[in-house]
């Protein structure tokens, strides 16, 4: 089977990291061996807001919170991400759209923001006594719009705008409308919609530059929070004291403990572990009424929830590391969820923790809306949960399902899910491809296809045994979840594939042979700390693709 | 932007505008004078895409009989009244999509108007494939760039339920890697097309004049940055520019005017556009959109694009015996007769949103007839078969004669393998674009043998 050659990197990394590890030298002076040549940014690519980023974004600058970008024609989304800089585009409605939001927004704040230019107040205000304040406002909300102080070119040609703009009302002179067209396009401003980088000044026409301090606010801003950087980071970048990866740490660990890094590490977790899915997948092709009588759509967010409540409490509670959240014996509930799942305790709408059965539950591995989305409408599907871990959390692609494949087993009620698939370990044609799923998903068949718990299948016994083949390193036979939990939990595999997932979710990219260096790195921090998710997260600040940049070559623009 | 302003026109209004039949004389001279307006002589061509995916029931799809005396199949039985302005065309083969990067979903779909690999990418296949955007620019896009600038928009592209978006979710493509999203909401699309049209003329123009210095400032600063950076980051500030661009330019164009056949929509109250649920209803919208906007000339090529690859919408509304999802449905083996008889009526649905469409388009009058005699519609697919991912013998089917460019009421099947390169040759050729090639001439070069 393929394994992917960026696994493998991380994987080959380790060696290295115990190497270093046994030289009694203060490990933070060491660098992995891939770090010896020159800097490697990899690409830096410029990266367009999504939409997450818009909403965000426009709330901290204009405290609006309407989330425009709603109604913008959803992100492109790859390698498992929305934020994928390769994949975003602006199509021509994407255009209009930013074109409608920016005159809505401006619409909106313009009666708040005039009481920033006093002197265009009252009916005597006129271009001679008004233009002063237009300036400082310009300079004033064009830096945070544009996360960076404006050139002087800028500054004039927004003045410009201004008292085109203020002839452009309804009264021989408008500021007001200045104000608000001056706010339209800087809301439609590449420079706003896009986090545009050079990276320092660059006389030696050098091929690697070190990033601003303005530039490194903003990768520190939109990794950490999904947004622009705060009064602090503006006043780091401010005194140029975001250039050394200390005073990048400093302010990262500040961000880090605060609720807008809990709501991007959720963004991040949504979009890995796919729990956007579970409300549009399971409503679309519901569950079998019959069967399942208690399953009703109003589940499925609590079902989200509950993933997404339990990783947050784990990780900002709990200090959690990988480990943790594969082998938890908590999780999170609510009122509403713990009856649907027969637990006593939560009262209300708030998720709080419960204690599980820790023979039977094993973290997030055992929650009720993956486990369903990894079903089918009236039973559990071995293969889909099998594949989920597959993929998704060892980071392998199975091969293609051939062209023609045979109708699965009607649902049976004299024999259990097990016994209906077991041709495919019977038949050599599908057992080839189906052991690297199958026998993982098999491990699950203790949870029903809405993820409930369930001694047995249509009263008869479960064999809830399965074997891991063709991972790196946790190969062998085990049973039940909670076995292959703790399989999953230890891996190295796993772990480097949460590392490399966090590698594209933060960098807007996937991993290139440039990276040998900052992958090495984020492996060698994130072990270092016990694999620890924060420290993982805080890792990604201190890369070489984090604080450098490819130059522009003079011959490359125009 | 509102997406719920309102006209004040009664509905009858409306429907004697686009569904009605009572179209009387002074409305057709009112007709003619707009587009004497517009400085044609002959009627426009108009070019408009129908997308569904997931392959078709290839038994229940294909007609029986000779090329000029046939009987529709069950799935396309919903089209019997509209028969004489078919053409079912058998035979023909999405080869490019059997080449290149992506699974058999990324390519049938990616590949379905540009008929050329896919660019690789990270967009996850089946089984670790992955692909990029498509490869090259789509049919309707090139239509748009030799008919498009007498209009105020140069295409028009619309969703229904179109989930996702990756390379499965988009056929329209302005370039390589440049892929056009549809609209899936009828509301704001509306507000986008007519917003102007319905509004306070006075607020409009001083909204223009603003506009028009705002994006003059908004353009200036994208080239300037544009001339700034690397090769790739450039494309796209130039892309991003020229969407400005267009906008700006559409400023100059002045508001479309009701009269005639152009005449507002009723939409009724706002439903949720993303509710498979909805579907009815919100494919109906956007058919009456698209009607609307040929009906007014503010486009002439349009896409209407139905869900999206793979997609696994639940049609219970169709009948409430299918409980899975279509993609689900597809996959079932042809002995399966339940699913299979499922498969047949979800398709048959979708000839009969289709006939819907040419009702509605036969409704407009232009010239001595109406607006589809000078549409050719183009109903396409991401496969020939769900269950095999076959993109052979592909269940293409044209309707309108593109002005009596096509000879219609056919049923002409091609022999060996024939690339659906030369579908899109024929269609750009009925739209008055001389060429022999388009997409990977790999694929094949020339027309179609006798469509004309």
């Amino acid at each position: 089977m393929r394994i992917n050659a960026h696994i493998l990197f991380g994987l080959m990394a380790l060696p290295a990291a115990a190497l270093a590890a046994c030289e009694a030298e203060p490990a933070t002076d060491i660098r992995p061996p891939s770090c010896a040549g020159s800097t490697q940014p990899g690409p830096t690519p410029i990266r367009r807001l999504t939409r997450v980023e818009y909403n965000n974004t426009v709330y901290q600058l204009l405290g609006d919170s309407s989330y425009p970008a709603n109604a913008f024609p959803p992100d492109e989304e790859a390698a498992g991400f929305d934020n994928q800089a390769a994949a975003l585009v602006v199509s021509p409605l994407l255009a209009e759209h930013y074109m409608g939001a920016a005159e809505e927004l401006a619409a909106t704040h313009t009666p708040a923001l005039i009481a920033q230019l006093p002197n265009c107040a009252g009916g005597g205000a006129n271009s001679d006594s008004c233009s002063g304040d237009a300036d400082a406002f310009i300079r004033s909300f064009g830096k945070r719009a544009y996360r960076r102080p404006l050139t002087e070119a800028e500054v004039d040609g927004h003045l410009a705008l201004f008292e085109q703009g203020a002839t452009l009302g309804e009264t021989d002179y408008a500021p007001e409308v200045g104000v608000e067209m001056v706010i339209q396009a800087m809301l439609q401003s590449p420079h706003f919609l896009y986090r545009v980088e050079f990276g320092m000044p660059n006389p030696d026409g050098n091929e690697v530059v070190p990033l601003t301090s303005y530039e490194v606010a903003s990768r520190l801003s939109y990794l950490l929070w999904n947004t622009m950087p705060d009064a602090t980071l503006f006043a780091a970048a401010d005194a140029d004291e975001l250039r050394t990866k200390a005073q990048i740490e400093q302010q990262a660990r500040r961000m880090m403990d605060t609720p807008r890094a809990r709501e991007a590490v959720k963004n991040f977790h949504r979009q890995w572990l796919q729990l956007g899915k579970i409300e549009p997948l399971i409503s679309a092709n519901g569950k079998n009424p019959e069967i399942y009588p208690d399953f009703n759509n109003g589940l499925l967010p609590l079902w989200r929830k509950e993933t997404e409540a339990f990783i947050d409490y784990a990780v900002f509670e709990e200090d959690a590391s990988v480990e943790t959240l594969f082998t938890a014996d908590y999780t999170m509930m609510n009122q509403a969820l713990a009856e649907f799942y027969g637990v006593e305790g939560p009262s209300g709408s708030e998720f709080v923790r419960v204690n599980r059965d820790p023979s039977k539950f094993a973290g997030f591995l055992t929650h009720a809306g993956l486990l369903a989305l990894y079903s089918k409408p009236d039973r559990s599907s071995p293969i889909h949960r099998g594949k989920f871990v597959r993929e998704t959390l060892l980071c392998q692609a199975p091969p293609p399902p051939p062209d023609i494949v045979p109708e699965p087993p009607s649902v049976d009620e004299s024999q259990t899910t097990r016994e209906q698939f077991a041709q495919h370990s019977a038949d050599p044609l599908c057992e080839g491809c189906h052991r690297l799923m199958d026998p993982i998903g098999l491990g699950f068949e203790h949870f029903d296809g809405i993820g409930r718990y369930r001694e047995t299948e249509w009263g008869l016994e479960i064999d809830a045994s399965g074997e891991l083949v063709e991972t790196l390193d946790i190969n062998g036979p085990y049973d039940g979840v909670v076995e292959l939990a703790t399989l999953l939990g230890r891996s190295e595999q796993v772990k480097n594939c949460v590392a490399t997932q966090w590698f594209r979710f933060g960098y807007g990219r996937v991993e290139t042979e440039d990276d040998a260096c900052s992958i090495d790195e984020i492996n060698e921090a994130f072990a270092a700390a016990d694999y620890d998710i924060k420290e993982l997260i805080i890792s990604l600040t201190q890369t070489d693709a984090f604080r450098y940049r490819r130059a522009v070559s003079a011959e490359e623009a125009s | 932007m509102s997406q719920h302003k309102r006209h004040h026109l009664s509905r009858r209004t409306i429907l004697r505008g686009l569904g009605g039949v009572a179209i009387s004389l002074p409305l057709l001279n009112a007709m003619r004078g707009r587009r004497a307006r517009a400085g044609e002589g002959d009627p426009p061509k108009r070019l408009l895409i129908m997308y569904t995916p997931n392959g078709t029931i290839a038994k229940n799809f294909w007609p029986t009989g000779s090329e000029t005396d046939f009987s529709l199949s069950p799935i396309l039985a919903p089209l019997e009244a509209h028969k004489q302005d078919l053409l079912v065309l058998g035979g023909i083969d999405m080869l490019s999509s059997l080449s290149g990067p992506g699974d058999a979903h990324q390519k049938g779909t990616g590949q379905c108007l540009t008929a050329t690999e896919l660019l690789e990418g990270d967009f996850p296949g089946d089984a670790g494939l992955s692909a990029g955007w498509a490869g090259g620019i789509s049919l309707d896009q090139e239509v748009a760039n030799h008919v498009g600038q007498a209009t105020p928009f140069a295409s028009l592209e619309l969703g229904v339920a179109v989930q996702g978006s990756d390379v499965g979710s988009r056929i329209n493509y302005r370039s390589a890697g440049q892929p056009l999203p549809p609209e899936n909401s009828p509301y704001a699309a509306y507000e986008r097309l007519f917003g102007d049209a319905i509004a306070d003329p006075m607020a409009v123009e001083r909204r223009a004049a603003r506009q028009r210095a705002v994006l003059d400032s908004v353009a200036d600063e994208h080239r300037a940055l544009r001339d700034r950076l690397g090769v790739e980051d450039r494309e796209k500030l130039h892309n991003h520019l020229i969407a400005i661009e267009d906008i700006r330019t559409r400023l100059d164009q002045g508001v479309i005017k009701f009269d005639g056949a152009c005449q507002p929509l009723e939409q009724g109250a706002y439903i949720d556009p993303e509710v498979v649920a909805n579907m009815p209803v919100i494919g109906a919208l956007q058919m009456d959109l698209m009607a609307m906007a040929f009906a007014c000339d503010i486009t002439r090529v349009g896409t209407i694009m139905w869900t999206r690859s793979a997609a696994n919408h639940v049609f219970s509304f169709v009948d409430p015996m299918i409980v899975e999802g279509h993609h689900s449905l597809a996959h079932k083996g042809d002995q399966d007769t339940v699913k299979i008889a499922q498969n047949t009526l979800v398709s048959a649905w979708y000839a009969e949103q289709l006939a819907y469409l040419i009702t509605r388009l036969k409704a407009i009058p232009e010239g001595d007839g109406t607006v589809f005699d000078n549409t050719v519609i183009l109903w396409t697919n991401e496969q020939a078969k769900g269950n095999n991912h076959s993109r052979h013998d592909m269940p293409y089917l044209l309707a309108g004669s593109a002005g009596g460019y096509f000879k219609t009421g056919r049923y002409i099947t091609q022999d060996g393998d024939v690339g659906h390169n030369k579908l899109m040759v024929s269609l750009l050729n009925a739209m008055g674009i001389e060429t022999e090639t388009f997409g990977n001439p790999e694929f094949g070069t020339g027309p179609l043998p006798g469509l004309v």
